[in-house]
């Protein structure tokens, strides 16, 4: 098995399913072997790749030449507190301090979340504007604000100098294309997340038909409308439903991204629509809020042959014990641990090994089922447990 | 009383319908009536007996919050951190149960912490002189910051015992009763008595009403007004203890936007901003609407996003309903007082 | 004239202490970060403000008046989103920032007439509005994408320069001055005093308290409107959400000016310092890389202070200056202190 299978220059979609147990599961057995090929082959690509032979750490001490013991200034703005977000950053630092231990980095990193604007995002702009104005070496930003006007934020901090990489956001939604433009008319150096229709509300669907075997009735409920995310999700799911004729979107109801909110919505539909097959939380806690309603009902949970199905989507580990609790169906675990060490590996890249990377990255995601719950959950206790810490 | 057997028949009946068209909870009750009926046409499901009952075990949060409220509503106050105080309430009870405190000590940390919110309010209004809407906004503020680096965004899981879920309501107590609602009753009868029977309520009403009356008829107006605040702050812990079994996790946003939930429930049950009017009862019907509300909006399928705009129509409805049942009761009344000029005693 | 005595009577003027304190924190922010003062992180940050602080003032002259108005946040969002949809469907810029400043009116107009029409209070009436002016721009962005737009002159209303300065800037200081004047200077402005200290008394003395009511419901929408289009022309887009929240930092930043929520006492100047005492430590804590979840904290605690500072040394102005009148031949000033811990949300129910 060769790491070199991927190449984040092209990779947008389409990693095999191979290719996802190994990232992940390199990244629960060892920070150190993450699928990005960057760091172990450098420069051309053409050397020995990392699982070669073991012996070859001469690019480790070229690197550490290059990076000559430099400091940069890294700021941190997502949208929200979270335990996603939370699970993103131990990311991030985990693969930091392997690079400080291996290449003699040093870091100097800010988180500054906005706190009470989760989905206009005027509140990171103003973030933003703070980390140009004491003029960062590079700014991670997740922002609901709209595209256009973080664009025209990027593009006055890049002229100072300041790079800006996205993540977890929802740049697929302006569809830019790199057909023409070589940046894909983004002022980003890149963008790290997945794509939130084909990658998640998709996945939703296509394993809610595969369960069901194309058959039955579904409620959704759905994050707060006016949300990019949601919008996207909705695209994707409603189009992996289409494909079966057999499946019927029955109900829906806004659970605006929270629990409560959720068990409402779920037990106000289930009322009306008694004999559903199938829940679809967009995420993880509004699915979880709409278990608990099938609990409070008295109803089944699904056992893989009857019972109503709830799926979600994120990736926590609260999420994960649910699962494996049979309390919930599914989840889509859209990979923070992957995300937060891409980050890193992309921001490292492009500020210290001057390379040039996809202005779209896209990391692999999955659904998550009793199935494989132990060895997702497993990742994320790791990344939590890591030694990163700035 | 000097009055005959059958003139005293007539009294009574006309005592009670009079004393029913003048009460303040008319409107809201009327309108609940009419909500009701229309959902009935329109959606024979809304009446489903699982559906109502959902309706009711879905508004009891709102609701223990909207009848703290009125209480501080009616000595002339207003507590903006009611939900941020449940949130605060349901993370200690939480914090304390992963550390290993049995149930009840839990409990009463979630009270304590809720009385010490209340207490804090309570003071930045009388010793520092805040205007009610700005100590209980900076209250806000302040809870929902040591909230947020208390559990740095992460949502507390872990201490849900199975004694948890019958406090959360998410399995019933006995039969379809759930413990939310036994509680829930509990706290109407106590702050309904207290309201209503007490010289503590007659003191929250003479303060709200007119604060310089009270104080010049002996009222310790600012004691009062605490004791007001510390209700708030035991309401919204009893409800956080409620949430954080019901949730199952505490986010450390899970109080945003509970605050106007709980005014507007209290308002809609005709509780006076301007102090001195508000009952109970109200509170409790307040809190259904707003529940009957998001419940029909989910079951015919409004598109989510005229959410919003439906809730703020509900508002301006039940208001006016309010408004509507002032000015009749008022006719009433004073209709009332010329036949009682007319009749010579 | 001697120091002392000037001293206390500047102090014991309502918005004094706060726009000290105000010079004060800059000053300290600026030793202890000296990127602070840079041009690029002024501008920025003030542009950033200066739509708040248009709600502010709005917010100011409603409680002047002693009424609240919570919804101006998602009015001035949805403002925003109608002066985009013009521009989007190619109206020029004239006539889009008219269309966001009538949309503020038409809410300010229902605000005002279901307050003294129905005679519903205030505070249940605007929180009404709120949602239905969030829900509204949710609809509406829904329908409409509100972005790409290129309209000559649009972005030149936050982001040209004249004389070296902003033009948001300019908008925002004649507006202020604007509003200023008319509090003061005019027979209408007074009675919003007079309704905010005493709407009985105001009645029998021949004011229409519902009309003047209504006007500063009215002024608070157009006001709305304006920063809704100041905030179109910052972000260049809009979308849902937008302004959500901002009526409490709105209120705060009023409160936090001296502007009592008993009614009948502020001033627009000082309304203005207190929201950008809000915005400078935002932007303060901000360039010390202070996580944001301290803010809220911080803010509560200010607010608290604020107030507490600003009654205390009026009454310490006022008590020094009481005593020196005592000796001397001046008759003492006629400054009133309100009784702040009234509460003030809305007199009439």
């Amino acid at each position: 098995m060769s790491s070199r299978t991927l190449n984040p220059q092209t990779g947008r979609r389409g990693y095999g399913k191979a290719r996802l147990a190994f990232i992940s599961t390199a990244t629960a057995a060892a920070l150190l072997l993450t699928g990005c090929t960057t760091v172990n082959a450098p420069a051309g690509g053409s050397n020995a790749a990392a699982g070669g032979g073991g012996t070859d750490y001469l690019p480790d001490e070229a690197i550490k030449k290059i990076v000559n013991g430099r400091e940069i200034k890294v700021g941190f703005a997502p949208p929200i507190l979270s335990e996603f977000y939370t699970q993103v950053e131990k990311a991030a630092h985990n693969k930091m301090k392997e690079y400080e231990d291996r290449f003699g980095v040093k870091w100097k990193w800010e988180r500054q979340g906005a706190l009470n604007d989760a989905h206009s995002g005027t509140e990171t702009l103003g973030i933003v504007q703070g980390y140009i104005a004491r003029e960062f070496d590079a700014v991670f930003v997740c922002s609901a604000a709209n595209a256009a006007t973080m664009q025209t934020l990027y593009k006055q901090g890049s002229e100072k100098g300041i790079d800006f990489y996205q993540f977890n956001s929802t740049e697929e939604l302006a569809n830019p294309s790199q057909a023409e433009d070589p940046t894909g008319g983004l002022s980003t150096v890149a963008n790290i997340g997945y794509d939130d229709r084909w990658q998640s509300g998709y996945l939703a669907g296509k394993y809610i038909a595969e369960q069901l075997k194309g058959e039955g009735s579904i409620i959704q409920i759905m994050g707060p409308s006016g949300s990019d995310w949601t919008k996207l999700r909705q695209q994707g799911f409603k189009k992996a439903i289409a494909e079966h004729p057999g499946l019927k979107i029955v109900g829906e109801a806004d659970g605006g991204y929270v629990r409560d909110k959720g068990l409402t919505a779920a037990q106000d539909l289930l009322t009306k629509f008694p004999d559903v097959k199938a829940i679809y939380g967009e995420n993880e806690d509004m699915a979880l809020g709409a278990s608990q309603a099938i609990d409070a009902r008295g109803l089944k949970h699904w056992d893989g042959t009857s019972g109503i199905i709830t799926i979600g989507a994120d990736g926590l580990v609260s999420g994960m014990e649910a699962i494996k609790a049979g309390k919930l169906t599914a989840t889509v675990d859209v990979n923070s641990a992957e995300m937060g060490s891409r980050m890193i590996e992309s921001l490292f890249a492009h500020e210290f090994l001057n390379q040039e990377i996809s202005q779209f990255i896209r990391i692999p995601t999955g659904v998550v089922d009793k199935s494989n719950a132990e060895w997702h959950e497993g990742v994320l206790k790791n990344v939590l447990a890591g030694p990163g810490k700035y | 009383m000097e009055t005959t057997s059958s003139q005293k028949n007539q009294t009574i009946v006309d005592r009670v319908v009079t004393r029913l068209l003048v009460d303040p909870t008319l409107g809201v009750l009327a309108l609940l009536v009419l909500i009701c009926l229309l959902a009935a046409f329109t959606l024979p499901v809304f009446l489903n007996g699982s559906n109502l009952y959902n309706l009711v075990n879905n508004s009891l949060v709102v609701m223990i919050l909207a009848m703290g409220m009125t209480v501080v509503l009616v000595s002339g106050g207003i507590d903006l951190s009611i939900g941020t105080t449940m949130a605060l309430c349901a993370g200690v009870t939480a914090a304390a149960m992963n550390f290993g405190l049995p149930l009840f000590a839990a409990l009463l940390a979630a009270l304590a912490m809720g009385a010490l919110v209340g207490l804090g309010n309570g003071l930045l209004i009388t010793r520092l002189g805040l205007p009610d809407f700005i100590a209980t906004l900076a209250m806000l503020g302040f809870a929902s910051g040591v909230l947020y680096i208390w559990t740095k965004g992460v949502p507390i899981i872990g201490y849900m015992v199975p004694e948890f879920y019958i406090v959360g309501g998410l399995t019933p107590l006995a039969g379809p009763l759930t413990l939310p609602m036994v509680i829930a009753l509990l706290v109407a009868l106590v702050l309904g008595g207290i309201l209503g029977f007490t010289r503590l309520g007659t003191h929250f009403f003479a303060v709200g009403s007119s604060k310089t009356g009270a104080m010049q008829s002996g009222v310790r107006v600012e004691r009062v007004r605490m004791q007001a605040y510390i209700v708030s702050g035991l309401a919204a812990a009893v409800a956080g203890i409620i949430m954080a079994g019901r949730n199952t996790n505490v986010p450390a946003d899970l109080g945003n936007g509970y605050e106007i939930q709980a005014i507007a429930a209290a308002v809609i049950g005709g509780a006076a901003l301007s102090g001195g009017r508000g009952r109970i009862l109200g509170a409790i019907l307040g809190a259904i609407t707003l529940a009957a509300a998001v419940n029909l909006i989910n079951l015919v399928g409004v598109p989510s996003s005229y959410q919003k705009i439906v809730i703020g129509g509900i508002l301006v409805a039940a208001v006016l309903a309010n408004r509507i049942s002032a000015v009749v009761s008022g006719k009433v009344r004073q209709r009332k007082a010329m036949v009682l000029e007319g009749i010579p005693a | 004239m001697n120091f002392p005595r000037a001293a206390s009577r500047a102090l014991s003027t309502s918005g004094v202490p706060i726009a000290i304190a105000l010079v004060l924190v800059v000053v300290i922010f600026q030793i202890i970060s000296p990127v602070f003062l840079t041009p690029g992180s002024v501008r920025d940050y003030i542009n950033n403000a200066i739509p708040i602080l248009l709600l502010t003032v709005g917010v100011a002259i409603v409680i002047v008046a002693g009424g609240i108005d919570l919804s101006v946040g998602t009015v001035a969002g949805l403002s925003a989103g109608t002066t985009m949809w013009a521009l989007v469907s190619g109206a020029p810029t004239w006539t889009a920032v008219l269309v966001g400043v009538a949309t503020g009116l038409v809410f300010g107009l229902f605000n005002g007439l279901m307050i003294t029409v129905f005679g519903i209070n205030d505070f249940i009436v605007t929180l009404a509005t709120l949602n239905i002016a969030g829900g509204l721009l949710i609809v509406l962005t829904e329908q409409v994408p509100l972005q790409g737009v290129t309209t000559p002159g649009f972005s030149d209303l936050v982001y040209g320069n004249f004389l070296g300065v902003p033009t948001g800037f300019w908008i925002a200081a004649v507006i202020f001055a604007l509003m200023q004047f008319f509090l003061i200077r005019t027979v209408f402005g007074r009675r919003i005093f007079a309704i905010g200290i005493a709407p009985g008394a105001a009645n029998v003395a021949g004011v229409n308290v519902n009309r003047v009511r209504l006007g500063t419901f009215v002024l608070s929408g157009l006001l709305a409107g304006a920063a809704g289009v100041l905030l179109a022309s910052r972000l260049g887009a809009v979308q849902a959400f937008l302004g959500n929240g901002y009526e409490f930092i709105a209120i705060a930043g009023a409160v936090l000016g001296g502007v009592s929520l008993a009614g009948g006492r502020g001033s627009v100047w000082a309304a203005v310092a207190g929201g950008l005492m809000l915005a400078t430590l935002q932007q303060g804590l901000r360039l010390n890389g202070v996580d944001p979840v301290y803010f809220s904290i911080v803010t509560g605690l200010c607010i608290v202070a604020g107030v507490v500072f600003d009654r205390r040394i009026q009454q310490l102005a006022l008590g020094s200056f009481r005593k020196r009148a005592k000796g001397g031949p001046t008759p003492p000033a006629p400054v009133k202190l309100q009784e702040t811990h009234l509460l003030g949300t809305g007199k009439q129910d």
